[in-house]
């Protein structure tokens, strides 16, 4: 799988490639999240939704990965929506609320432990469950488990790709189109767009 | 609207719930120990503005329903204003090349997703702002055939259109040259054509020249599709030179050139040019009648503002999921049981590969190829067909699709977007069967604005999935050929048509075949929810000549 080098995006965002409005949005995200206090979840409720996050993207190769639990946060405190959900799931704050609940009971059952304090092999083992739909936990009475993880994985998803390190990651370079793309076909690359320095 | 005491006992999902949440409940607390002044004076009704000028014409919603026809209207000398619940903007300053930052596009009012295959809304089949949804719109323009609008004639099922295609034929071509469509003259499947577009096709990505090149191994012909992106410079009446597509991909989340035929740089201006006067931010919650039924004027709110506007006729072009909400709100021509019924969606399925070429499936318009040889398939077990369209796609679309089909976490998550650069995909737009049991309704669940939120039920039927099987096996097979690996299906639903249909008859449609509410004398529908059956094309073309023929019918009806 190729490999792209690190710092693409940050040096487009300094240049005239780039437009004022991508490039505010993308600096916003590149401002540092340490510190920051949860305005929605509890202080307990809200390191869970960070531990799961962080085996859903696991980052061990970054000093400070990126955060992807406070735009969880942040959207539930301001009680915004993405225009649609599953009729089945109760709303959005009820379900964080009895979803991540459940995970802990899907822990206690299985590891006789809240999730934060298993290993990481256990926290997957668990994940696992939630994500087939197998977990143990009154809350999944409630809440169905599967379309819980995946809205869960889908929201994180989003976050995690709309962030410029992580668009460096995959070599996407696309928000630098001031001057538009005219080498668009196949094996067509433009100086801009970065080369991959292994497979 | 409805008193307080049933709209507190309605509310699932008020604005500030989680009161059970001690943080948010210590944040609470705090700010309503701070300001006790306010609330005295906002239990009295604001006095509604007293507006008493008539207009002759007012319409709601600035997408492809609202927009041709409001042009259209002023263009003959009308009093015309038009309410759009969304905000303006101007693209080439406020738009960012980033998917995230540009949510704004959507309607992202919760809608709630019922049925076995429920229909994502907000991203998709949503839009808001002046110009409708066509500010994200993929502006992919391919006319409907003739026999789209015949199904149940020729299979025995779903609804005919009341008219021909030879009605929709004309205002197909005014369209592709007013808006300056670049596309293949002669069109492949439809080589008769009275006229050509106006523009030669635009260049093909990566996906496109995957999907080319194996196609004519199978034997498949296809063809550089139809868009409404300008591959040259072009001049628009009212706005004047548009500039050309520089291949930017970012057509589904707002271009920022006008290269794209969105309504905010084609028929809206056209329409502010000849006088109609257009009021963003303004939200429709009421339609007045008189004692006859007929309608006398609409209340919306602005700002902060009740504001009522009053007119002689009404265009309702909100599109299929708040056309049908705001007359079942308001109880308006409901006598036919059909508002709200035969919804029906797209089946977009789409097929994934990874390739081993460089593709950076970000540049150029998203859908380059098409080709229409599944439109009647020979060896098909359905009603209807399909047409097929390369997809190339931005980085955050494509991972959160994809995980929501393939639950992808972890580190294999990480290791597969790595290949981003290399994926292209297929999909299908094939047509729909109306059955009762894919409908909208509204839910006890109220919104922000204590208005009940739309609940749509869909399940695909047998119709649909036997369509599905077809073209998931089709395009698995192109995409072998094209030499892709570790192939993947994504079954989805695109598109939101058919809530309030038309017809021959009040029995079993809403508006007549004019556009006019059968119950209403001077109501008119026009936008997704008036297709008697979904087309097995893109709709957006066919919404605008719809726009343009209501006009036409209704003006001709003044005289």
């Amino acid at each position: 799988m190729p490999q792209y080098p690190a710092g693409t995006v940050r040096a487009l965002l300094s240049t005239d490639l780039v437009t004022p409005a991508t490039r505010a949005a993308l600096e916003a995200r590149l401002v540092s999240t340490t510190g920051y206090e949860p305005q929605f979840f509890d202080p307990a409720t809200y390191a869970l939704l960070e531990a799961v996050a962080a085996r859903i993207f696991p980052q061990p190769e970054r000093d400070e990965p990126i955060a992807l639990a406070p735009g969880i946060d942040k959207r539930l405190a301001a009680g915004l929506a993405d225009g649609w959900r599953y009729d089945a799931m109760p709303p959005d704050r009820e379900a964080f609320r009895l979803g991540l609940g459940g995970i802990n009971q899907a822990a206690q059952a299985q590891f006789q432990q809240l999730f934060i304090d298993l290993s990481e092999a256990e926290q997957d083992a668990v994940l696992k469950q939630v994500a087939a739909g197998t977990a143990l936990g009154d809350n999944w009475n409630t809440v169905p488990q599967n379309r819980f993880f995946e809205d869960l994985l889908a929201e994180l998803t989003e976050n995690y790709y709309a962030h410029p390190l992580v668009q460096e990651e995959i070599g996407y370079v696309g928000m630098a189109d001031v001057p538009g793309w005219q080498r668009i076909g196949l094996n067509e690359r433009e100086d801009r767009e970065p080369k991959p320095v292994s497979k | 609207m409805p008193d307080e005491e049933v709209l507190e006992e309605g509310v699932l999902n008020p604005v500030k719930p989680e009161i059970q949440d001690p943080l948010l409940q210590a944040i609470l607390a705090e700010n309503e120990a701070a300001p006790a002044t306010a609330p005295t004076e906002l239990e009295q009704p604001a006095p509604l503005p007293e507006l008493t000028e008539i207009v002759d014409c007012v319409v709601i919603g600035t997408g492809a329903g609202g927009a041709p026809l409001l042009a259209r209207l002023a263009m003959a000398g009308l009093k015309v204003v038009a309410l759009e619940a969304g905000p303006r903007r101007d693209p080439t300053r406020d738009y960012a090349t980033d998917e995230k930052a540009q949510n704004f596009l959507f309607w992202n009012d919760e809608r709630l997703s019922a049925g076995q295959n429920p229909v994502a809304f907000g991203k998709n089949n949503s839009g808001t702002g002046v110009g409708g949804s066509t500010l994200h719109y993929t502006a992919y323009t391919p006319r409907a055939h003739a026999d789209d609008l015949t199904l149940h004639r020729d299979f025995g099922q779903g609804v005919d259109w009341p008219f021909g295609i030879e009605e929709l034929e004309p205002y197909y071509e005014e369209l592709e040259h007013f808006l300056g469509i670049s596309g293949p003259t002669p069109y492949p499947w439809n080589p008769g054509r009275r006229k050509g577009y106006p523009l030669a096709p635009l260049p093909l990505n990566g996906a496109a020249q995957l999907m080319q090149r194996a196609c004519a191994q199978l034997g498949i012909q296809t063809s550089p599709a139809a868009n409404a992106a300008l591959s040259a410079r072009y001049y628009q009446e009212g706005i004047g030179w548009r500039e050309a597509c520089t291949n930017r991909g970012f057509c589904q989340a707002g271009c920022n050139r006008g290269a794209k035929a969105s309504m905010d740089v084609t028929f809206l201006p056209l329409a502010e040019s000849y006088g109609a006067e257009i009021r963003a931010d303004a939200f429709v919650t009421e339609i007045e009648r008189d004692a006859a039924g007929r309608v006398t004027g609409v209340v919306y709110e602005q700002h902060g503002q009740t504001v009522r506007q009053l007119c002689r006729h009404l265009f309702l072009c909100a599109g299929a999921v708040e056309t049908p909400r705001l007359l079942m709100l308001n109880e308006l021509a409901l006598s036919s049981g059909h508002v709200g019924k035969n919804f029906m969606a797209h089946p977009g399925m789409q097929v994934w590969g990874t390739f081993p070429e460089d593709i950076r499936p970000y540049k150029g318009i998203p859908g380059g190829l098409i080709s229409e040889d599944t439109h009647r398939p020979k060896n098909a077990d359905f009603a209807g067909g399909y047409l097929l369209q390369s997809i190339g796609v931005m980085p955050v679309t494509f991972a959160t699709q994809m995980v929501r089909q393939r639950k992808l976490w972890g580190q294999a998550l990480r290791d597969y977007m790595r290949n981003y650069n290399h994926v292209a995909g297929i999909n299908i737009l094939g047509d729909c069967l109306p059955h009762k049991a894919n409908f909208l309704e509204l839910s006890e669940e109220k919104d922000a604005r204590g208005l009940p939120k739309p609940r749509l039920h869909f399940t695909a039927q047998e119709n649909e999935q036997r369509m599905n099987r077809h073209a998931e096996q089709l395009m698995r097979q192109i995409w072998e050929a094209a030499g892709a690996t570790d192939i993947w299906a994504f079954e989805r639903y695109a598109h939101v048509i058919g809530t309030a249909r038309m017809g021959l008859s009040g029995d079993d449609a809403v508006v007549n075949s004019d556009g006019r509410a059968f119950d209403v004398p001077n109501l008119y529908i026009c936008d997704n929810s008036v297709f008697p059956s979904a087309l097995s094309v893109n709709p957006a073309l066919t919404i605008m000549a719809l726009s343009l023929r209501t006009a036409d019918k209704f003006l001709a009806s003044l005289r």
